[in-house]
């Protein structure tokens, strides 16, 4: 059977390309100056570079868990074991010891810690695939921490207490130039998100998020894709592990284990779902807020140095951020479930060239996007 | 000659053997505790609850700050430090259901979970925030009580009493809560909710109020795993003590149980508590294991944990899906 | 030639046997109808055809090959599109991109090319996308393109459902209670649109319904289920006055009155079965 295309004509909008086209002026002025602002305020000093480069790698990983969580529907507990993983590759590739990475191994490294967390995302997807429901979730939960446990304080991978020494090769010395990199990494998982939002593979993922047998009745082969969405996912936090690495210079399992692991791999949970479930734009906002807020950002030690609070502040930097991220989550899912993704979509659709509007006619991103989530247990 | 080679290896076997065997009963009494509220709420609610481990922090902080009359607090008895603790186990469970569970009961059980994160997150916030010193653990029973720190020595191998107390205070909330799910009517209304909510509606049983008891009891059982886990020399009253590996354990001992099972839990949670404590013991006790510098207990109770969802996903004991 | 074949097919959940040697039929460009009373088989027998359930003994053929075994998503490849008792549809998307998720296996791009993203891929997108207004159009379901699907009424969604099929490119569609929901005169007109179907696209049809007149207007051969054993097979006049088959029917309800769901909640039931 075929359906003949010719039969349909002038269904396109021509005429929202035309007003795309007729308000372009009007969005370039406020889109430039917001492209100038991401580019360039981080050249202003070290710290700032130094922050941005942080909140580039936060927005990976909530790239990351966008498709997992917004686009299969599945929640990991466990992220910082495949971020952890992606920074040990790559700083145990270059082990640099004191001098600057070569440049052509650095790359390898980078690509090597998408590769490595990809491939662990696929082993525990393949394990993980007969566990449904929550209980995955749980999985995920016992894989991070345990993963993290044993086999980044192998010393053999981790360096001791030294750490792997993950020296930035020269090019990126400095920590502007090492921001546009990171901003670089952001671009690859930013294309790789639309990329799967806009092709059959995102509609797959949606449509075995929301009913399996639907999905599989339009011809998605479910497990190869619930491993194909675990593998990106995996692949992107590895990838954000990478620029992790040589963003502190070297690999320290205390990064990755026991308290401040955990704490990592909620603040990831946190970010999606304040952000916004399955809302890109959203999520990439959510994640630049909390690791500004994160304990690890250098922003609030030195907000915390100017107001005199500094010593309250390293005692509770950890304490402070949970109190936020928790306050901010609970908010989320119990009174504005459609997230930080919801309050800024009306911009984001006059973005994309639709008419301003605050009604928003196809709101069903956020925590709504679970509603109708086969996840149950 | 012969005999004397047997004599001995059973020597050396009984030190390798009764101290692990007993502290991991001990530590697996703590873990049945805690995994019996999840099992609890996911009877009443239908979800896991991940703020589980943080009624129990917040359980051995109160009974700490009391004790020990951290500023302006008195200081108070041991057990009335306790009967506190527990209190404020119990009241934090019921305000979570209040604010965070009530307001989503219709929503996807899923965001529900995400809530308790939010919840577990925000009490080890809170609790960081607080000023108490965090490295502390509660006292001992021995010193409590004022006796000998042990209670008795078998062939040379010392078995403390508070170890003993946690297998008492096992034994004796199991058969409450076998009591209390048999022949209470609040209790059997928790099963009926769990089996059938519209039908247990029919009959008049309030789901809510149901749900606010299940939360009641699973915050008092979480207070008690809490108070018996903080104790020396591995317990402490830091914030989010018992969130990370001991939450996670406990969940397997749910899962060993299918969720479902109450006794399931128990059992479960003993097991895991044996599994953890002779993995720690001789990491060769699992072959794979000695490869592996750091975190053998956790890594043999995801494995059981793993082995157990795919091959028994409805539990050793679990009786319904 | 027979588009599907159905031999001796057999289906036991635990001690109940669902469907107990079933054979049928379906010949190129024919319209069959299953009927039967509630609780016959019917939906389990379509699922057991689609793959979501793995019959016990028995064969089940496709264009003459043994597609017994396979799984639903690459018998959905091979083109046999199916509906659901209650809409199977994809609930978070709008009407235009659950007609684009429906042409999954049709899309001629790999998943690792989606992912790199190229020329080609968004170019067969574009294509995709004017197959799906085409569609819209077809059923006159044009105006609900951006919809989503929450927004619709329910025989808007059985239809918009038919077009998801169709989306599938089936040479076998599976339709499990296409009128359900509808009135007379709407089933009416969902009977002249499956032969109107029929003939622009010659896609052959096995239809569960309950609705005679439906059947009666649109099937060339019936087959008559009961506890799962065949009761009656032949054209729909014949079937309507076979005494067996009134007996049947009259020792449960009226067969007009059968329009709600066999298995309340076949979907729910299907994911524990196959989990």
């Amino acid at each position: 059977m075929s359906v003949s295309t010719s039969s349909v004509t002038a269904t396109l909008d021509l005429s929202g390309q035309a007003r795309a086209q007729r308000r372009f002026g009007v969005r370039g002025l406020v889109a430039l100056p917001l492209l100038a602002f991401v580019v360039l305020l981080p050249a202003h000093s070290d710290t700032f570079g130094h922050t941005a480069a942080y909140a580039a790698i936060f927005v990976m990983v909530g790239l990351s868990m966008n498709v997992l969580t917004g686009y299969t529907g599945q929640i990991s507990l466990g992220h910082q074991a495949f971020v952890g993983l992606g920074a040990l590759t790559a700083a145990n590739v270059v082990n640099t010891g004191t001098t600057a990475a070569d440049p052509f191994m650095f790359g390898v490294g980078i690509v090597l810690s998408a590769v490595t967390a990809g491939v662990a995302a696929l082993l525990l997807g393949a394990v993980a695939l007969r566990i449904r429901g929550l209980y995955l979730a749980l999985v995920t939960l016992v894989f991070g921490s345990v993963f993290a446990d044993a086999i980044f304080t192998l010393p053999s991978l981790n360096g001791q207490d030294a750490g792997v020494k993950a020296y930035r090769p020269t090019p990126f010395a400095s920590e502007y130039r090492y921001y546009l990199f990171a901003l670089a990494m952001v671009v690859v998982c930013y294309y790789i998100d639309v990329s799967v939002r806009r092709t059959k593979v995102g509609r797959g993922l949606v449509a075995l998020r929301d009913n399996e047998l639907v999905a599989s009745a339009f011809g998605v082969n479910v497990l190869g894709y619930k491993l194909l969405g675990f593998t990106i996912s995996g692949a992107m936090a590895g990838l954000a592990g990478g620029v992790f690495a040589f963003w502190t210079q070297q690999f320290s399992d205390k990064d990755f284990t026991a308290a401040a692991g955990f704490n990592m791999a909620l603040t990831f949970v946190v970010m999606v779902v304040v952000g916004g479930l399955a809302n890109r734009g959203g999520v990439m906002a959510a994640a630049v807020f909390f690791a500004l807020v994160s304990p690890i950002s250098p922003m609030m030690g030195s907000i915390a140095q100017h107001t005199g609070w500094l010593n309250f502040y390293n005692d509770h930097k950890f304490y402070i951020s949970n109190v936020i991220g928790a306050g901010l989550l609970l908010q989320t899912v119990i009174l504005n479930p459609g997230g930080l993704g919801q309050v800024i979509r009306p911009f984001a659709r006059w973005f994309a060239g639709h008419p301003f509007t605050l009604h928003d006619p196809d709101g069903d991103s956020g925590v709504g996007a679970m509603e109708g989530s086969s996840v149950r247990a | 000659m012969h005999e004397s080679v047997l004599a001995a290896s059973s020597f050396s076997l009984q030190l390798n053997f009764l101290s692990p065997l007993i502290d991991g009963i001990a530590n697996g009494a703590a873990y049945g505790l805690l995994g019996l509220g999840l099992v609890l709420l996911y009877k009443s609610n239908r979800i896991f609850n991940f703020a589980q481990g943080e009624f129990a922090t917040v359980g051995a902080i109160a009974t700490y700050v009391f004790y020990s009359g951290t500023g302006v607090l008195p200081k108070l008895p041991f057990f009335l430090a306790a009967v506190i603790g527990l209190l404020a186990a119990t009241g934090v469970a019921m305000v979570t259901e209040r604010l965070v569970i009530r307001p989503m009961f219709d929503r996807a059980k899923v965001i529900l979970v995400v809530g308790t994160v939010g919840v577990a997150l925000l009490l080890i916030g809170i609790e960081g925030l607080l000023p108490y010193p965090k490295t502390q653990s509660l006292p001992e029973i021995s010193d409590v009580l004022k006796v000998q720190p042990f209670v008795t020595r078998i062939d040379n191998v010392a078995i403390l009493d508070q170890d003993v107390a946690k297998v008492v205070m096992l034994a004796l909330l199991a058969l409450g809560a076998f009591f209390f799910f048999r022949y209470t009517r609040t209790g059997t209304a928790i099963l009926a909710v769990s089996q059938d909510a519209t039908a247990a509606r029919v009959v008049g049983i309030s789901v809510e109020r149901i749900s606010l008891i299940s939360w009641a009891i699973a915050g008092l059982l979480g207070g008690v795993a809490g108070i018996l886990l903080a104790v020396p020399p591995a317990g402490t009253v830091t914030p989010g003590a018992f969130t990370g590996t001991t939450l996670t354990v406990a969940f397997a001992a749910a899962v060993l149980g299918g969720m479902t099972s109450l006794p399931g839990a128990f059992v479960g949670g003993i097991l895991l508590g044996l599994i953890e404590a002779f993995a720690n013991a001789d990491s060769s006790f699992v072959p794979l294991l000695s490869r592996v510098q750091n975190g053998q207990a956790e890594l043999a109770v995801f494995l059981v944990l793993l082995v157990v969802l795919m091959f028994r996903p409805r539990g050793l004991l679990g009786q319904e899906a | 030639m027979s588009v599907l074949e159905v031999r001796d097919l057999t289906i036991r959940f635990g001690g109940l046997t669902a469907i107990d040697g079933l054979n049928l039929k379906v010949d190129e460009w024919e319209i069959v109808g299953l009927m039967g009373p509630n609780g016959a088989g019917k939906t389990t027998a379509f699922n057991c055809i689609t793959g979501f359930y793995k019959p016990s003994r028995g064969q089940v053929l496709y264009k003459s090959d043994d597609v017994t075994k396979l799984p639903p998503h690459r018998k959905a490849a091979l083109g046999i599109g199916r509906t659901f008792q209650n809409v199977g549809m994809v609930k978070s998307e709008t009407v235009l991109e659950n007609l684009l998720t429906a042409q999954h296996t049709k899309t001629g791009y790999g998943a690792l090319q989606a992912v790199a993203g190229s020329g080609a891929v968004r170019a067969r997108e574009k294509e995709l996308v004017a197959r799906a207004e085409a569609i819209l159009e077809l059923l006159g379901l044009g105006e609900f393109r951006d919809r989503r699907l929450g927004a619709l009424s329910y025989g808007t969604l059985k239809l918009l459902e038919l077009g998801c099929a169709l989306a599938t490119d089936p040479d076998l569609l599976l339709l499990d209670e296409p009128s359900s929901g509808m009135g007379p005169e709407e089933s009416h007109q969902l009977g002249d649109r499956l032969l109107a179907l029929r003939k622009e696209l010659g896609v052959t049809m096995l239809l569960i319904e309950h609705h005679v007149p439906l059947v009666a207007a649109v099937c060339d051969y019936v087959y008559v289920l009961n506890f799962g054993k065949l009761l009656a097979e032949g054209d729909p006049d014949h079937v309507r006055n076979h005494p067996e088959v009134v007996a049947a029917y009259l020792g449960g309800e009226a067969p007009e009155a059968l329009a709600e769901t066999e298995l309340p909640d076949d979907q729910q039931e299907l994911a524990e079965a196959t989990s």
